[in-house]
């Protein structure tokens, strides 16, 4: 599900949905490549009300053993070593439904059609904005 | 011979009748001069009747011009035989077939019922050139002046017939060699007609005597509009000067030729392309020197290097355009990833600014993510307008590792992504080299990304890219891509370089070919070798100085060359 990017400019605010029912933030996990992306991302995940992990790789993310604790896996595409749609078949082997949003810098319609067929809960183009983002976040953990 | 005693009065009117007869015999040369034999042995006869009493005088010559031996037969008026003149002429043929050439006396002979005297005279010493033969019914015939006066006729008619002969010989010898001149003349006539090059000859001003066939068609001129027209008139605006210049060194005698590729304007006002060899002919006695231009055309071979010259540039245009179509996808990824940081970073930001209490430190922090990324991004556009700004190919001199490193700089991240790992061993003090920096380049990105889909599909050994640069031999540069991918096939290895041969599902195939064409047209060689261990390696070596790239004005060079060896 894409959000015209174009809300970008237009501010809302939205109050932090980022906590279960204890009041204990959510945690959303960033993985990406990109170090920028690594950077800006769990910072404006904060300000939503989660709480915030990046890893550089599929296999760092898996081999953290943060696996179970993860509300929402935001992730990137194209990545050396296991790319994203790799880490997808895998969490369903392992039997973890984590709801994933996609992010990527590539327009790819036949990619796009794969992951959200394979469940994916959203795809999200670079750059999106951050209303998008959580859209895409809310309408994931909805669906859970 | 006569023996009796004549009366000395009677004597003396014979010898002087004799004597007069003799130079009239000895002035008959200047009668006949020029003429026939068969026009001077009649006025010996004719004379000799004047001269003596005779009732005939045959007589039986050999004409050069006349395959058989005529005969001519003269009558005295005063003749009483009656045997008819053809009888005579028949008894006298027939008496020769019988008796041969011989010499033989005056001898006393039948002839139809009377008896005559006959006296042969043989022309020539063996009579090779015919006999006369006079005859009278006197018995006393010849007598010693006759005798004499008919040797004297019959030498006179031997050197008639000598001289008429040599002159026949002489005219036939003319005619010979006229036959022969001409016969040369039209050879080569014949040869410069039908020359498969356009011939021209000049005056040493440089107006048109004569062109062939070939030339007047190239021109589209007739020969006599070209002999109202000089060489300069005719040439374009462009090359007169030169051709003015090499023609003088022609007169000078500073050379003995020259080559020039030139252009002449049509008589339709089109022009053609026009390869010369130009020469000067030393004169003769009747003729002056004069200049021969050999001339070709080569208007066909022109436009086809233009065209090719004009398709090399165009495809590599289309080789620049599709790689610049993924340098833009390269570029764009470069970009955006800036960006996308920038909108993140800024609505933090925002938020952070808004939060109860605003969160300040955050917030800086943020917006100094943000100014770093736009700089980045701003970096990209810089380095992309610096590596295209040139829209002509210009040689200029360059240094290849700093020109490796723009292109390693822009395909970094893409490189990345596709889990390369690029190492580069670049030359210290590696000679400049005298090149088109983005043709160049973009053989290096051709031969990077080609090492990079090469180990996409390598997973259990490090996708590892080197680059090394370094002198080759005395006069040249070499940059040589090795990777460790899935290398190539020794069928494929033969075809790697052409066009649209491509073992990628999804590429266009003509990257190594138009590198290929870049490579040589730089004067350079590219290669690829298949590695000891897994992969290839790509390689090219380039002059540091390729010839004749400093010097524009080719034309010249080819001119003095081609001269100075000849």
């Amino acid at each position: 599900m894409d959000v015209p990017n174009r809300m970008a400019h237009c501010f809302v605010m939205e109050s932090p949905k980022g906590r279960d029912r204890n009041e204990h933030p959510l945690l959303s996990v960033v993985v990406d490549d990109d170090e920028s992306v690594r950077e800006s991302l769990p910072d404006l995940l904060r300000e939503f009300g989660f709480a915030a992990r990046a890893f550089s790789s599929a296999e760092e993310f898996l081999s953290s053993g943060c696996l179970d604790e993860t509300s929402c896996l935001i992730l990137d595409i194209a990545m050396p070593g296991m790319t994203g749609p790799e880490l997808q078949q895998d969490l369903k082997r392992r039997g973890q439904e984590i709801p994933i949003i996609f992010i990527t810098g590539q327009r790819d319609e036949t990619v796009r059609a794969r992951v959200l067929k394979q469940g994916a809960a959203g795809f999200l183009l670079k750059p999106f904005s951050d209303t998008a983002l959580l859209a895409a976040i809310n309408t994931a953990l909805q669906a859970t | 011979m006569d023996l009796q005693v004549k009366d000395p009065a009677v004597e003396i009117k014979r010898l002087q009748r004799c004597m007069n007869d003799l130079l009239s015999l000895v002035a008959l040369p200047a009668i006949w001069s020029g003429n026939e034999p068969s026009q001077i042995i009649p006025i010996v006869l004719d004379a000799l009747l004047g001269m003596l009493d005779l009732d005939f005088v045959y007589a039986r010559f050999n004409d050069a011009a006349d395959a058989g031996s005529p005969e001519i037969l003269r009558v005295a008026a005063s003749c009483r035989l009656t045997v008819p003149p053809s009888e005579i002429s028949r008894t006298l043929r027939n008496w020769f077939k019988d008796e041969g050439q011989k010499l033989f006396p005056p001898v006393r002979n039948r002839l139809g019922d009377e008896d005559i005297s006959l006296f042969p005279v043989p022309l020539g010493i063996h009579g090779e050139m015919g006999m006369i033969v006079a005859g009278s019914e006197r018995t006393d015939f010849p007598s010693q002046t006759e005798n004499l006066l008919l040797s004297v006729a019959a030498n006179q008619a031997t050197v008639g017939l000598h001289e008429a002969k040599l002159l026949t010989a002489q005219k036939q010898i003319a005619v010979d060699l006229d036959a022969q001149v001409v016969r040369s003349e039209e050879r080569w006539r014949s040869v410069f007609e039908n020359s498969a090059v356009g011939v021209a000859l000049t005056d040493l001003n440089g107006r048109f005597i004569a062109t062939n066939p070939v030339f007047q068609k190239m021109l589209g001129y007739a020969e006599d509009e070209l002999q109202q027209l000089t060489l300069f008139e005719i040439t374009h605006e462009e090359d007169v000067e030169q051709s003015r210049a090499l023609i003088a060194e022609l007169l000078a005698g500073k050379r003995q030729q020259f080559q020039i590729e030139k252009q002449y304007r049509r008589k339709d006002s089109g022009f053609v392309w026009a390869q010369n060899n130009v020469s000067i002919v030393p004169g003769t006695e009747r003729v002056a020197r004069f200049l021969m231009a050999l001339s070709e055309d080569i208007t066909q071979r022109k436009r086809s290097e233009e065209a090719l010259a004009r398709a090399r540039s165009e495809l590599a245009k289309v080789a620049q355009i599709t790689s610049l179509g993924v340098l833009t996808a390269s570029i764009a990824h470069e970009v955006n990833q800036p960006l996308s940081g920038i909108v993140t970073n800024a609505s933090t930001c925002l938020r952070m600014l808004s939060a109860n209490p605003p969160n300040i430190d955050g917030a800086r922090e943020t917006v100094r993510r943000t100014i770093r990324d736009g700089n980045r991004a701003s970096d990209v556009i810089t380095r992309l307008r610096a590596l295209y700004s040139k829209k002509e190919p210009w040689p200029e001199s360059m240094d290849l590792n700093e020109a490796t490193r723009e292109v390693t700089a822009l395909s970094l991240s893409e490189l990345q992504r596709s889990g390369v790992i690029l190492r580069h061993e670049f030359a210290d003090g590696l000679p400049p080299v005298v090149g088109d920096r983005i043709q160049l380049q973009q053989v290096i990105l051709n031969l990077l990304r080609n090492a990079g889909d090469a180990m996409s599909t390598v997973h259990d050994r490090p996708r590892e890219l080197l680059i090394t640069t370094q002198p080759d031999g005395e006069n040249e540069v070499r940059l040589s891509v090795k990777d460790a991918g899935v290398g190539f096939t020794p069928e494929a290895a033969s075809k790697v370089f052409e066009a649209f041969y491509t073992t990628k599902s999804d590429g266009m195939g003509i990257g190594l070919s138009v590198s290929r064409s870049i490579i040589e047209a730089h004067q350079g060689r590219i290669w690829a070798t298949s590695n000891d261990g897994p992969g290839c390696t790509f390689a090219f070596a380039i002059p540091c100085r390729p010839q004749g790239w400093a010097d524009r004005e080719t034309r010249i060079n080819r001119a003095d060359s081609s001269a100075d060896a000849a």
